[in-house]
């Protein structure tokens, strides 16, 4: 299971490493508010060669220079698998990467505000974003997530 | 704590919102996530895996999670 401190020594790296990143999901809830249990770390990535090659950087820094990292590539994730799951060698828990979503959702698109956690600056998606990204998504969990965003936080819907 | 019915999910209670970018907020989370992994511990197969899209990811994760419940309820 993901902790806050694995949490925090994660996105530090990222930071330290300068990956382009925002982090989505239920963590990215949890910043804005609305708490839900955060098994693992959804993060919206640029898909660029450069941020892609940060990325696996920060990643065998990270986990002992575990080679599947190599396996995360700009062609794939800008490509024909815009979505990995990276599960490091403890097999505790997985970093979900995200490149596209839709037509609609890339790097360059996602809003973001940042979170001070603990001196580590963190880059989370906006309430609005969320709710953008969850509405139309296939589980009904996203969509009671989405109705949630859109009652507390005074979202328009468009 | 008696029933309470609504007709409708909008109706709903939602969770208590808490102060947006407050540090203590993901401090909460990961608490409760601590408590959901001991009531439901989930392994991870170590390495890389690709997919078409979110919404297939997602679909992985759920059976992922109702695989760990097939295996806590048959005591394994």
């Amino acid at each position: 299971m993901m902790n806050l401190e694995e949490a925090k020594r994660i996105l530090a790296v990222f930071a330290r490493e300068g990956v382009e990143y925002v982090v989505v999901g239920s963590m990215a809830m949890a910043a804005q508010g609305l708490i839900r249990a955060t098994r693992d770390l959804d993060v919206f990535v640029s898909a660029s060669a450069a941020n892609v090659e940060r990325l696996r950087r920060a990643l065998k820094s990270l986990f002992d220079d575990d080679p599947n990292v190599d396996q995360i590539r700009a062609e794939d994730l800008a490509g024909d698998y815009p979505a990995i799951e990276y599960a490091p060698p403890k097999g505790e828990y997985s970093i979900d990467l995200l490149a596209r979503l839709g037509q609609a959702f890339r790097y360059e698109t996602i809003e973001y505000e940042e979170i001070d956690l603990d001196g580590v600056r963190v880059r989370v998606a906006t309430p609005t974003m969320l709710y953008r990204m969850k509405r139309d998504t296939v589980r009904p969990q996203d969509r009671l997530d989405a109705e949630v965003l859109r009652r507390e936080f005074g979202l328009k819907v468009e | 704590m008696g029933v309470r019915k609504f007709r409708s999910v909008e109706e709903m209670p939602g969770l208590q919102r808490r102060q947006p970018l407050d540090p203590e907020n993901l401090r909460q989370a990961f608490g409760l996530a601590s408590l959901a992994a001991g009531l439901l511990p989930i392994r991870y197969t170590p390495g890389v895996r690709k997919f078409r899209s979110w919404d297939e990811a997602l679909l992985s994760r759920e059976e992922r999670a109702r695989s760990a419940r097939r295996l806590r309820r048959d005591g394994f």
